[in-house]
């Protein structure tokens, strides 16, 4: 037997409009993942269902056909608001409404829309069935984090970027020059540049720890002509050239 | 079995071995159905089970992210703790489905953990963002839609990508709604894509074969396929298109939808689901044209059926959606989908005629296979041989459900079907199509079909599936089997699922960079480069670089990649070449290419899918020398403006005079 109400229909247009309000009103992802998500993967459809007229004779069956039909509807809309120019957050809400009222509409309006499917008979959980599979559930999240805090921790490559641009304000007769560390030690460098192989600036003891970034701005004289401009890094420690970089220095 | 053969042998005082051989083969591959029932009386699901198996998935789990995090140290014992989690996941979770007492409900919950703890497996190879090279193309096509606010936008990487742009716009609603970020919103659509394929999968075949029992042993062969662990379980369009392929074939076989006015307005909904996925994935919709084609083809072919014409009605005019509707998006977008598909399709025929003809092989066929470890080839030519000891126990039998006297113990089932009397078309069509495994083992065994053997899978495997739990329950087990015939049929798709994560990829443990291996190479220092590059460079610069640093550049980067340097010129041209040629030079300087990015890495070995640059690219038995990627040092008008040691990035807008 099913169930004959239609109180559903009432439930999916308030929370299709639940959902524009939390668009518009609101930033926070939880509460907009809690009304949002849903009318993306099912309220739509389960309102299309009831209006097309479509018989489902299980939860399961119900369930996936109305996962099918929200697809169908947020396709749609993806071709409708982009016809529109209006493919933002606010419209995307606008439509899941649009299409959740109309299609409850003609399911309420309409005299031979089926019933809903029946629930499947309660089964009854032992404390220590459900403990079972909290704890499963904790172990499982629990895995997920370890997995990411392992990624965010372990660099196979070690290594030091250094890099040297024109100025990064815009102004013309400045060079920026750069030092971040994806190393395992604090380290010390030193930076030497040339202009057009005249020597520029040198920047000596420059202690970078890991995850760090270092950067000064040069001034460079703004000429007609193109200047080259070479920077190079230099561990003191074993005395040898670590890093190089160039730029061309905008004329004016 | 082993009762049923005796009883044969002993029919008569003196048979002839040739006659004693044929009855023989006959007992095991023939159409008996054992008196047709396959389900035991209805049982209530086990909590208890339930609960047990999930905090045996939940440990499986830890097991396999300590394998992944093993892997990316190169620890020796990461396949150790890798596969050990794969088994205590797959054995015990499959034993319990393929039981022949479960109850429906419980196979069907027990369906949902196996396939997202599947799902969670391929997710924590990289748990914070995608890894696939697909998955990128797709990543990339959305980040644009969310930033630019409108469909269609070229995609270098990816031409025909935004053509079927379904999965990207859904998950820009999934974004846009929520507020989640994309990788989240991304995710939070593939679990409950993978939810709704298993459940749709389950009716669909629980709808033509009457059975929960072998509907549910059917999606736990389907698991094996090579496909489903990785490649339709990566954000890409196919993880869509496959599971509103099904969702329509489900509809479609409803047996509640299958009189009157239901069907008309079944029809609806599955006219929905047409033209979505019309729109969605090329090869799914192609699929699904070709099912309803093959589908109205057999209704048209089918006798004795009082309600054939209005079946043949709705099957033919479903047909047509299916076919009409792909066809008409493709004409209406200008989708070149012949050129896209048709050299693949064309080189991959070519090389299995070679084989199978013995003619000289095709260039490609020359390229030696990618290494993968002897356990996952075992395993894999394991749960094949399984899988083929399945069809042909199975074949017949699942003919012989569709015949009318379906319960006989002889051949009269078989000879119904030859006489175009069958009860349900769809039976007759997916046994019809397991048939394409062989055909995509063959594919796979060459290096240029690899590709459509692996596709086919995906599609092939709905008829495998359904032929051998449909040989598992009426020929191995039957109703209600006792000591081996419990346990031995149940473990064997338990290793055909095993089979499935082995073949899914070159290698599924998260291990140490290798160079141009896709996912293998994608790795922290590169992300970080390609962010480095967004910060201090702005977005949108023209880049060109190598087939990995591309898809970093323009996914974490937000820039401009270019696969050519200028029409006619591939970027492979300028990289690969120990001095920069006059032409390429000139190419170069007269293109609008802002900077290049050079991956020393790529000096260190060579590229394990045999190219650095494109997969059209001649293969490459060598790493590219250090001399030819550091040639741009030594370039009037080319900066280097950036090092880490390994990656370097050349400004080259001073040779086009724009600095």
């Amino acid at each position: 037997m099913g169930i004959p109400s239609k109180r559903d229909l009432w439930v999916a247009f308030l929370w299709a409009a639940a959902t524009v309000a939390a668009v518009a009103l609101s930033d926070n992802v939880f509460l907009r993942t809690l009304l949002g998500a849903p009318m993306v993967f099912l309220v739509s459809g389960h309102s299309i269902l009831r209006a097309i007229g479509v018989r489902t004779t299980s939860v399961l069956q119900h369930l996936a056909y109305a996962v099918g039909a929200s697809f169908a509807a947020g396709i749609a809309g993806g071709f409708a608001l982009n016809a529109a120019d209006y493919l933002t957050p606010l419209g995307w809400a606008a439509w899941f409404w649009a299409v959740t009222a109309a299609a409850a509409l003609v399911a309420a309006i309409r005299r031979d829309t089926p019933d809903l499917p029946a629930w499947p008979a309660r089964t009854r959980f032992r404390l220590w069935q459900g403990a079972a599979i909290l704890l499963a559930m904790f172990v499982a999240t629990g895995a997920y984090a370890l997995a990411v805090s392992d990624e965010a921790a372990y660099r196979e490559f070690k290594y030091t970027e250094f890099w040297l641009l024109p100025s990064i304000s815009g102004e013309s007769g400045r060079i920026t020059v750069g030092i971040r560390s994806a190393e395992t030690q604090p380290q010390n460098f030193d930076v030497e540049i040339t202009l057009d192989g005249q020597p520029l600036a040198v920047l000596r003891s420059i202690a970078i720890a890991p995850g760090d970034t270092w950067t000064r701005e040069v001034p460079v004289p703004a000429l007609a002509t193109r200047q080259t401009a070479e920077a190079r890094l230099y561990r003191p420690g074993d005395n040898r050239l670590y890093r190089s970089v160039s730029t061309l220095v905008p004329r004016i | 079995m082993m009762l049923m053969m005796a009883a044969h042998f002993t029919a008569g005082t003196r048979i002839s071995p040739l006659k004693a051989g044929i009855r023989f083969i006959s007992a095991i591959i023939g159409p008996d159905l054992r008196g047709g029932s396959a389900d035991a009386p209805p049982q209530r699901a086990s909590c208890g089970w339930i609960a047990i198996l999930g905090l045996t998935v939940a440990t499986a789990l830890l097991l396999v992210v300590a394998g992944h995090g093993a892997g990316r140290r190169g620890y020796e014992m990461a396949p150790l703790l890798f596969c050990s989690g794969v088994i205590l996941l797959v054995v015990p979770t499959s034993l319990r489905i393929a039981w022949p007492t479960t109850a429906r409900g419980e196979r069907l919950c027990l369906l949902f953990l196996l396939s997202e703890a599947l799902f969670y497996c391929k997710k924590v190879y990289s748990p914070t963002s995608f890894s696939g090279y697909d998955e990128y193309l797709h990543w990339i096509a959305t980040q644009d839609l969310i930033t630019a606010r409108r469909l269609f936008l070229s995609n270098p990487l990816f031409p025909i990508g935004p053509t079927y742009p379904a999965l990207e716009i859904l998950t820009t609603a999934i974004v846009d709604l929520t507020g989640l970020s994309l990788v989240v919103a991304g995710t939070l659509l593939l679990v409950i894509l993978k939810g709704t394929f298993i459940g749709a999968l389950f009716l669909f075949l629980e709808s033509i074969t009457g059975s929960p029992r072998i509907s549910a042993i059917a999606c736990l062969v389907y698991m094996g396929c090579s496909t489903f662990f990785l490649f339709d379980s990566s954000f890409s369009y196919q993880s869509l298109g496959i599971v509103l392929c099904v969702l329509t074939f489900a509809v479609e076989a409803a047996p509640n939808n299958l009189v009157g006015l239901s069907r008309l307005k079944s029809l609806g909904l599955v006219g929905l689901l047409l033209a979505s996925l019309a729109v969605t994935h090329h090869l799914s919709a192609a699929f699904a044209a070709i099912y309803f084609g093959a589908l109205a083809g057999l209704e048209a072919l089918r006798r004795h059926d009082p309600l054939r014409f209005e079946a043949r009605i709705v099957v033919s005019f479903t047909a047509i959606l299916a076919i009409a509707l792909p066809f008409l998006w493709m004409q209406w977008r200008g989708i070149p989908l012949a050129a896209y598909l048709g050299p693949v399709i064309g080189a991959g025929l070519n090389a299995l005629l070679a084989k199978i003809l013995g003619a000289a092989s095709p260039m490609s066929e020359h390229l030696g296979a990618p290494d993968k470890a002897l356990y996952l080839r075992l395993t894999t030519l394991t749960a094949l041989l399984l899988l083929a000891l399945g069809l042909a126990t199975g074949f017949f039998r699942s003919l012989a459900m569709a015949a009318p006297s379906g319960g006989r113990s002889d051949w009269r089932p078989i000879q119904e079907i030859f006489q175009r009397r069958w009860r349900d078309s769809r039976l007759v069509l997916l046994t019809l199509l397991a048939f394409g495994l062989p055909v995509s083992v063959a594919f796979r065994l060459t290096s240029a079909g690899w590709e459509i053997g692996n596709r086919m899978a995906t599609f092939v495997f709905i008829g495998v599936g359904l032929v051998v739990a449909v040989s598992i329950v009426h020929f191995w087990q039957g109703r209600t089997p006792r000591g081996w015939r419990r346990i031995a049929p149940a473990l064997a798709v338990a290793v055909i699922v095993l089979g499935g994560v082995a073949s899914a990829a070159i290698n599924p443990i998260h291990g140490r960079y290798r160079v141009a291996a896709d996912q293998e190479s994608i790795e922290p220092m590169g992300i970080e480069t390609a962010r480095w590059v967004r910060e201090w460079l702005g977005a949108g610069n023209r880049f060109t670089s190598d087939r990995i640093n591309r898809l970093l550049l323009a996914a974490y980067g937000r820039q401009d990649v270019r696969v050519r340097i200028k029409t006619g010129v591939d970027a492979a041209r300028i990289f690969e070449a120990e001095n920069l040629g006059a032409d390429e030079f000139w190419a170069l300087a007269g293109s609008d290419i802002d900077f290049l990015l050079v991956d020393l890495r790529l000096t260190t070995a060579p590229p394990v899918l045999g190219s650095n640059f494109q997969p059209w690219q001649r293969h490459q038995e060598k790493p590219l020398s250090g001399a030819a990627l550091l040639k741009f040092n030594h370039i009037q008008g080319v900066a280097r403006i950036y090092d880490n040691g390994w990656i370097m990035i050349y400004d080259v807008r001073g040779l086009h005079g724009n600095p």
